[in-house]
């Protein structure tokens, strides 16, 4: 299937696809046009650059400081990395040992076990707040990072254990019997063979665990008592008020946060397409 | 070198019983084939060899050693498999190091015994590729060269050649072939293919539904099959057998009465082997020729006869399709069989033994 | 970190939390600074997003996890008073020295809770620079423009809003609650205000479908003079002249339009461990320097009379006018009763804007929206029979798991079982103790019934209720029915673009000869990079009737521009286009994987077999495709189905709740309507039970394909 595309067809092609991604990136310039112009409210038009280009906002957004002239939004952001990267660590290191094992061993309560987690997804999140304020008080770990990572960690759980798990099915088990023969112990075959091979889907599972701790703000408002812990939503959430917004700073903030997830959006995107199918399709 | 001595092995997945007690002594030096139809037991076999499997009752001794709680990687045993199983995400040399590493071996040993096994399975150009990028025959050598750097004392190859195609399958058998000769280690060797099993074994284990069947030399086994199963799975086209019934002198079945032959009496099989007959005009058996299987100047041919199909090789003669031609038994071949086929009764003298 | 105030134990700390922004933030930060300089007890503050502050509140004080003072409109007062996490003020507060308006709203039974620190109302904000005289009465209002000209108005204000109402209601006579404190709707009063705010519409005095940033927009642009808003309107106006008066009279009746009055006060939590300096600190924000501070630099207008009297004060015409205002308005009932007023007043409003039901007979839909959605309290029942019940079965259950694995060890049966519980052990105690618990603490919620912190058990009544359309009929928006066929319409127009579009994409993007292929398909994710409640609320703006950059498309096209949340259809579009912008890329990207996993020789194949493009689609790509895609649509469609941040934030459930989905429907009885978390919870149990029902079917469907 080498052969060369007519040239209409080749340019009709391109004209579609960039149709396409103007049409996809339209809402997204709006934002960069909110985020540089300098009033604070939206004033829009079909127009979507901005007609006076200032760095105001991204300035105030990013220097905000605290009463007692911490740098607010360093500390914040800090706090976002902390908060997610564990996540990240924590969510990962769970849901890979227990998709390890759903996936290889038979043992009473897997196929109940499987049930449940598709089954939590289904019930909506909001009423579990209440309960979870509780058990976290419980453990100690209200106001705590930890206490914030480990609620991220397991809600994003289900769905990491699924998507692992489809995709160690798809790993030969005669590899691991390979390695076994070849001397290995059971954690080596774990870490040496089966962790790089499901790389692809560790990519995904890892970005979007990340992805789910960056952009939360209700548990991280309602479960940490200190400014300088705040995760950047947030921060951003706060120029969202009861009378007024402040879109200029909103917009900015929006795009400051959505910056290092689209850009491992884009480091991760060749795992994206193998990491999401393999799970399905074998190969 | 190791010897392998399994005793009274039984295992069962479920309600399916896979093994049914098997008893097997391996001398060390051997090249043993297990052998039979899918399903039958053997890979499970060696798998409890390996230590891949947990066997439900029964001893596996190696080397004079219990194995039974002893985890695979400390019964100094290497293993081929059917799917080759090489770590994807690895080269050729790192696939075949991997197994060193893992038992801590110095640096320059590991890169003595990886470039030795590359020379001698000729794989030294492809040391930095990666699986993907390897033939089917250099992968298949590529999972020995990974067995062979860590000379182990017990070689067990799970089906190595199946994925082959037949010209590459016949090369490798003989390089395997090669191999044990020069390592002069002990080899399991499971498989399905007859031919294989004649060509590489010093002796061939014959299972049926998790029972051996007979245990022995390629030729003996040819020769004097222990019973009706065992005679038809080796040789190719497979041992003729037809009902017939002990009637004084003469063996009578449908449509047929050969003269009898030993002391048998009542009900029996008989045993004909393709080879041992010839087409030709007259003969004991008639019958429709079905299919014809044309090697180039002989050849054998499949007939419909009234005691069921019968293969006959033929020399020469112009045999066709549809026509009706006889079967002539080339002196003293036949095979007889208790009626259940359980249980050889009789043997013709071998041949050119 | 948060156990260094434990460390100094011997100076005392105190912790406020508030949800003020900018100025207001910097006062109240200047104000604990001095009284630390007073008093040397320590301050932490914490801002805390406004739409957070309540539940954080609320979730925290119960659990003595809260803070000792916090700030918070007035309005929430009754609610917090059920749940015991305010403390009265006691003998600290001195009525004489605030605003009388103000201390009123902090009454509860003849009891007074917190200290009251500044006030918002309505007002009428008039452009100073057109030569008008402010009008006093209604009529005046109305002929103040002798012309304009197209698209210019006298007023705008935010016509929708009940907030907003509630004073015209009040000037043309109107009470809220009779005599038993029932709220009242289907009034003349009702009638009157409603007629004549439509007269106002359709004589083109005011525009239609406004909100906060049109207000904005026309009172700078100069395109209407006249706009009623409160004092956060100030910060808006860009360097135009402009006076601030009270609402003018309505004529027809001789009454002042009384605007609500809102109280913020700073309120001491009921759990503090240091009463006495948490009612100090309180007090000491209310009065004196900390007052004239937060005038002055938060701009807050001051409940202290006092305040008023001070110079720098006095010269601040926005302050004194408000004070004006202020002495008409009527402090925001502080009953539970006014809670439910606001989500029928909404509806009645909308209604009669958009047209869609005559002034007369708004009262009457409001008036059965209100009753729907207060439900009587169903009636208590033993929870004995409960637990028996649950307790035999899981007696069976726990026998017959027994049963089951008879005849043979545990061993034998699960050689690996030890090593795989160990695998799952730490993910296992993680999901139980933070998923399942609060997961079946919320599945049982749905057998009781909530008002302000008493539970009482009900039994399946929440259930019976919700499936019989109790109180309403089964095609309005409120019935569950009416909601799930929504809801189905809604997973289904989703799914169905999301496959289709990315599908599509896909197959233009398979290619590999294709130049700048990564270019696109970086360009093309971007959507799914960007996190949902941005989407939404970027959308929403972009459907805006008079600002909408999608009105302002089709301008230039020529069409006429939509009015997208007016009407149940466009409304539901504007969801659907929303939700697909932001899904497509998913499915773009696991088609793409799917696409490249099947091998071109059967293209080949099908070529020479001389399969037209179309039919090599039909037979080989989508029935190959369907393996990889199945998953990913089954995936997709429980996701879709409690999207709940498209729905909440671009259509808000408009028009009247018709294009609300089951689980916005269940966050809005448990947020919205009296907190009825009971009846919440049972919604959310049907909206499992219909997905679980789902993934029976589709496990069926992928079940046939293995088979």
């Amino acid at each position: 299937m080498n052969r060369q595309m007519p040239r209409w067809k080749m340019f009709a092609l391109h004209a579609g696809l960039s149709l396409t991604c103007a049409v996809t990136l339209y809402p997204v310039l709006w934002v960069v046009k909110l985020a540089l112009s300098p009033t604070q409210t939206l004033s829009m038009s079909a127009n979507p650059f901005p007609e006076a280009v200032t760095l105001d906002h991204f300035r105030d957004v990013l220097g905000s400081t605290d009463a007692q002239g911490r740098w607010l939004f360093g500390r914040q952001l800090l706090s976002s990395i902390v908060v997610s990267a564990a996540t990240t660590l924590v969510g990962l290191t769970l849901a890979v040992t227990a998709a390890y094992s759903l996936s290889r061993f038979r043992f009473p309560g897997k196929q109940s076990g499987m049930q449940l987690l598709l089954i939590t997804q289904m019930f909506p999140a909001t009423l579990m707040l209440v309960p979870l304020y509780s058990i976290l008080q419980t453990l100690g770990l209200l106001d705590s990072i930890g206490g914030l990572v480990l609620v991220y960690a397991t809600s994003s759980l289900p769905f990491c254990v699924w998507m692992l798990k489809g995709y160690f099915d798809t790993i030969p088990r005669e590899l691991e019997e390979a390695a076994i023969m070849d001397g290995a112990s059971p954690a080596q075959v774990f870490i040496k063979i089966v962790l790089p091979l499901a790389r692809p889907a560790l990519a995904v599972t890892a970005l979007f665990s990340f992805m789910q701790a960056w952009n939360e703000f209700i548990l991280a408002a309602t479960l940490l008592n200190d400014t300088a812990r705040f995760t950047l939503p947030v921060a951003l959430q706060r120029y969202v008020g009861e009378y007024k917004t402040e879109w200029g700073h909103f917009a900015a903030g929006a795009l400051i946060i959505s910056a290092p997830v689209m850009a491992l959006f884009f480091a991760l995107q060749k795992f994206l397409v193998g990491g999401l199918t393999a799970g399905a399709v074998k190969g | 070198m190791s010897d392998v001595r399994l005793v009274g092995i039984k295992k069962s997945f479920g309600e399916n019983v896979i093994v049914r007690g098997v008893d097997l002594d391996v001398t060390p030096g051997e090249f043993l084939v297990m052998v039979g139809p899918s399903g039958c037991g053997k890979t499970t076999l060696l798998r409890i060899i390996a230590g891949l499997e947990q066997a439900d009752s029964g001893d596996i001794v190696i080397g004079g050693k219990n194995m039974n709680e002893v985890p695979p990687r400390e019964r100094d045993v290497g293993m081929v498999f059917q799917s080759y199983a090489l770590y994807p995400h690895m080269t050729v040399k790192e696939n075949m190091a991997f197994g060193l590493e893992l038992r801590k071996v110095p640096r320059p040993e590991i890169e003595s015994r990886v470039a030795e096994a590359a020379r001698m399975l000729e794989l030294g150009p492809l040391l930095d590729r990666k699986p993907k990028a390897l033939s089917g025959g250099q992968r298949q050598r590529v999972a020995m060269g990974r067995v062979i750097v860590r000379r182990p004392q017990l070689f067990l190859f799970d089906e190595p050649l199946s994925n082959l195609d037949t010209a590459l399958r016949v090369q490798m058998r003989g390089e395997l072939a090669r191999l044990h000769r020069a390592l002069g280690v002990t080899m399991i060797y499971v498989t399905h293919d007859q031919v294989e099993a004649m060509t590489l074994a010093t002796r061939v284990a014959v299972f049926n539904k998790g029972v051996l069947q007979q245990l022995g030399a390629p030729l003996e086994l040819y020769n004097r099959p222990t019973n009706a199963f065992v005679a038809q799975f080796l040789g190719s086209p497979s041992m003729n057998l037809i009902d017939a019934k002990r009637d004084g002198a003469k063996f009578v079945g449908a449509g047929f009465t050969l003269p009898a032959v030993g002391d048998t009496s009542g009900e029996v099989k008989l045993g004909l082997r393709p080879q041992d007959l010839r087409v030709a005009s007259e003969g004991p058996l008639r019958g429709e020729v079905e299919a014809v299987e044309r090697l180039g100047f002989d050849g054998y041919a499949f007939l419909k006869t009234a005691a069921g199909s019968i293969a006959a090789r033929f020399e020469g003669a112009d045999v066709q399709v549809g026509q009706n031609v006889a079967v002539q038994p080339m002196g003293d071949v036949l095979h007889i069989f208790s009626a259940d086929g359980a249980k050889a009764l009789r043997h013709p003298e071998a041949r050119g033994a | 970190m948060f156990i260094s105030h434990l460390a100094f134990a011997d100076a005392p700390v105190l912790k406020l939390w508030h949800g003020y922004r900018g100025g207001e933030e910097q006062a109240i930060e200047q104000a604990a600074k001095q009284f630390t300089a007073l008093t040397g007890t320590q301050v932490e503050l914490l801002a805390v997003p406004y739409d957070a502050l309540s539940s954080k509140l609320t979730s925290a004080i119960p659990h003595d996890a809260g803070p000792d003072v916090f700030i918070f409109a007035h309005e929430r007062l009754r609610q917090f008073h059920r749940m015991k996490i305010v403390a009265p003020s006691g003998n600290g507060l001195d009525r004489s020295k605030y605003l009388k308006p103000s201390v009123d709203a902090l009454e509860l039974d003849g009891v007074l809770y917190g200290y009251p620190l500044s006030i918002k109302c309505l007002a009428l904000f008039m452009r100073g620079d057109r030569g008008l005289t402010a009008p006093t009465t209604t009529a005046e209002l109305e002929n103040a423009l002798t012309e304009r000209r197209q698209n210019q108005f006298t007023l705008a204000y935010e016509a929708g809003d009940f907030y907003f109402h509630a004073p015209i209601l009040f000037g043309f006579g109107g009470v809220l609650f009779d005599e038993k404190g029932r709220a009242q709707f289907d009034t003349p009063a009702m009638t009157k205000s409603l007629n004549w705010v439509k007269s106002l519409q359709d004589r083109k005095l005011m525009p239609q479908e406004v909100s906060g940033a049109l207000v904005k927009t026309l009172f700078n642009e100069n395109r209407a003079p006249f706009v009623i808003t409160g004092p956060w309107f100030t910060g808006e106006i860009d360097g135009v002249p402009y006076s601030i008066h009270p609402l003018p009279t309505v004529s027809e009746t001789g009454l002042p339009m009384a605007p609500f009055l809102g109280v913020e006060a700073a309120f001491v939590s009921s759990r503090t461990q240091q009463p006495e300096l948490a009612q100090a600190f309180a007090k000491f924000l209310s009065l004196g320097d900390a007052t004239i501070i937060r005038v002055t630099l938060g701009r807050q207008i001051p409940a202290e009379l006092a305040a008023y009297d001070n110079e720098a004060v006095a010269k601040d015409p926005m302050i004194s006018a408000f004070r004006t205002v202020a002495e008409r308005a009527t402090p925001t009932p502080n009953t539970l009763e006014m809670a439910r007023v606001w989500e029928p007043m909404k509806l009645a409003l909308r209604a009669v804007l958009q047209g869609g039901v005559s002034p007369a007979d708004a009262g009457q839909l409001a008036e059965r929206r209100y009753r729907a959605l207060n439900r009587e309290a169903p009636p208590t029942t033993t929870p004995v029979p409960w637990i028996i019940g649950l307790s035999i079965g899981l007696v069976t259950f726990g026998g017959w798991q027994l049963r089951q694995g008879k005849g043979k060890t545990f061993a034998k049966r699960y050689p690996e079982a030890g090593r795989g519980l160990l695998y799952v052990a730490p993910a296992a105690t993680g999901l139980f103790v933070l998923v399942i618990i609060p997961f079946v603490i919320g599945l049982s919620l749905s057998l009781f019934h909530h008002d302000a912190g008493e539970y009482t058990f009900v039994g399946f009544a929440n259930f019976a209720d919700i499936l019989t359309s109790k109180g309403y009929r089964i095609t309005e928006p409120l019935s569950f029915y009416f909601t799930l066929v929504v809801t189905l319409a809604w997973t289904l127009a989703n799914v169905v673009l999301h496959v289709s579009i990315g599908l599509f994409l896909a197959i233009l993007l398979k290619d590999p000869l294709l130049k700048l292929r990564g270019v696109y398909r970086v360009l093309l994710i971007v959507p799914w990079a960007v996190p949902n409640y941005i989407t939404a609320l970027m959308w929403k703006g972009m459907f805006h009737q008079q600002f909408g950059a999608i009105n302002a498309i089709l301008g230039h096209l020529g069409i006429e521009p939509v009015s997208w949340f007016t009407q149940w259809s466009t409304s539901f579009a504007a969801n659907v286009i929303t939700n697909t912008w932001l899904g497509f890329p998913f499915m773009m990207v696991v088609s793409l994987g799917a696409l490249q996993s099947i091998p071109t020789d059967l293209y080949e194949a099908a070529e020479v077999d001389g399969a037209s493009k179309w039919t090599q689609f039909r037979r080989i790509t989508l029935p190959l495709l369907k393996p990889a895609l199945l998953p990913a649509v089954i995936l997709g469609s429980v996701w879709t189905f409690n999207m709940f941040n498209i729905i909440y934030l671009v259509s808000g459930g408009e028009p009247g709740g018709g294009t609300d989905i089951l689980v916005s429907e269940a966050f809005r009885w448990a947020f919205q309507r009296n907190e009825q978390y009971g009846f919440a919870a049972a919604y959310s149990v049907l909206i499992f039970f219909v997905l679980f029902a789902w993934s029976q079917v589709t496990k069926r469907l992928s079940g046939e394909e293995s088979a």
